[in-house]
């Protein structure tokens, strides 16, 4: 059988109050939840584990992520292009020019991150201090940490891929200038990753909403 | 009062499933089109009236990256504690589907860059091959439908339809 949670609780910072309970659990061997005058008595220990953690670390380290991790592949993909394509100039110097665009490609990826970084921190609220482990505050931490990590991971992982074809598009066009705009094509199928990473940070931070302040 | 139902820390693994499926599948995606892409410059000094047929290997992995934007946006959406109450059964649904595809991708992408990478490099010098190639890169590709497949099977299950008795 099955009991769902209760709709309101207040929230008592005592840990000993769940202590009591487990062998209550252990002797039933049910997936039930047991709620004392204060917290609901999880059966997972993950639970018992995330509801000590504040929503604001969630989401203060998902948009430090979202900014820092996306620069770190804008930065790698723009020192290995750049180095490639630089190396490649000293016979070649027609190519610069054109072939900034491949940096360019990867400094998008640093802007994707920026812009994702200020939507996410402008969906930070305070709640009051009895609201900080509401399951709906416990929710909007989450949300904004996964939608941190999902852009910050994949505009990584884009800056790598168009920072490694940037390079070879530098050095195929300092060989025969025709294959620039063929190489370019595959550059362009890269760096629609971030775009996927964009969208979906997007999307899952309209899931961040704090639970009204008069409730 | 809160109208929020289910447990209270399944959203945590319910978005982190969102996030696997989405950064793995783009680490599978962005290897793919990274190595084909340097076989396809490297090719092409010789060969430039290849590279366009040469693409394919790039746009199949870039396939990999959709198939990770669509479970992700599945199980974002899918997470709606208001609505319908979430329980940690849906969390953990919602986790391990965004892991199948997303860890599936992965590995379907560095198939496909390896594959492709050698692929355009033979078929320059032999144009028979490209049939042969296109074959290989098929059976990659078939990796990650796997996941996508077995992904939305598990995303299914955490609708709520297990739940027969009511207390």
């Amino acid at each position: 059988t099955y009991v769902p949670s209760p709709p309101d609780r207040e929230v008592s910072r005592a840990p000993t109050q769940i202590r009591p309970r487990l062998p209550l659990l252990a002797r039933t061997g049910t997936l039930r939840f047991v709620f004392s005058e204060g917290i609901a008595a999880m059966s997972s220990s993950w639970s018992r584990a995330l509801t000590q953690i504040s929503p604001y670390t969630f989401a203060s380290i998902g948009i430090a992520i979202s900014i820092g991790v996306s620069v770190l592949g804008a930065a790698w993909g723009i020192y290995i292009t750049g180095s490639s394509l630089i190396g490649a100039a000293i016979k070649a110097p027609r190519i610069t020019s054109k072939n900034l665009i491949s940096v360019i490609f990867c400094e998008a990826v640093a802007i994707y991150g920026v812009i994702v970084a200020i939507i996410l921190q402008t969906k930070l609220e305070s709640v009051p201090s009895s609201m900080i482990y509401n399951p709906e505050s416990l929710r909007a931490g989450y949300a904004i940490f996964a939608s941190g990590i999902i852009v910050g991971f994949a505009n990584l992982m884009c800056g790598l891929c168009v920072g490694i074809i940037g390079s070879s598009c530098a050095l195929s066009d300092a060989q025969n200038s025709t294959l620039f705009v063929k190489i370019l094509v595959i550059e362009i199928f890269g760096s629609a990753l971030g775009l996927f990473g964009v969208i979906v940070g997007i999307i899952m931070s309209s899931q961040a909403t704090w639970p009204a302040k008069t409730a | 009062m809160s109208t929020f139902t289910g447990d209270e820390t399944a959203p945590f693994f319910g978005f982190l499933g969102a996030a696997a499926a989405l950064v793995f599948s783009c680490m599978g995606a962005a290897y793919g089109t990274a190595k084909s892409g340097v076989g396809v410059a490297s090719m092409g000094v010789m060969r430039p009236e290849l590279v366009m047929k040469s693409i394919v290997p790039v746009v199949m992995a870039g396939v990999l990256g959709i198939y990770g934007l669509i479970i992700a946006v599945i199980i974002s959406t899918g997470i709606n504690p208001k609505a319908k109450p979430y329980y940690l059964f849906d969390g953990y649904a919602h986790l391990s589907s965004g892991l199948a595809c997303g860890l599936a991708g992965l590995s379907a992408g560095m198939a496909i860059g390896i594959v492709g990478d050698a692929g355009v490099r033979a078929n320059a010098q032999q144009p028979k091959l490209f049939v042969g190639m296109i074959l290989i890169l098929i059976f990659a590709e078939a990796l990650a439908l796997y996941g996508l497949i077995v992904g939305i099977i598990l995303s299914s299950r955490a609708a709520g339809q297990w739940r027969l008795v009511k207390h």
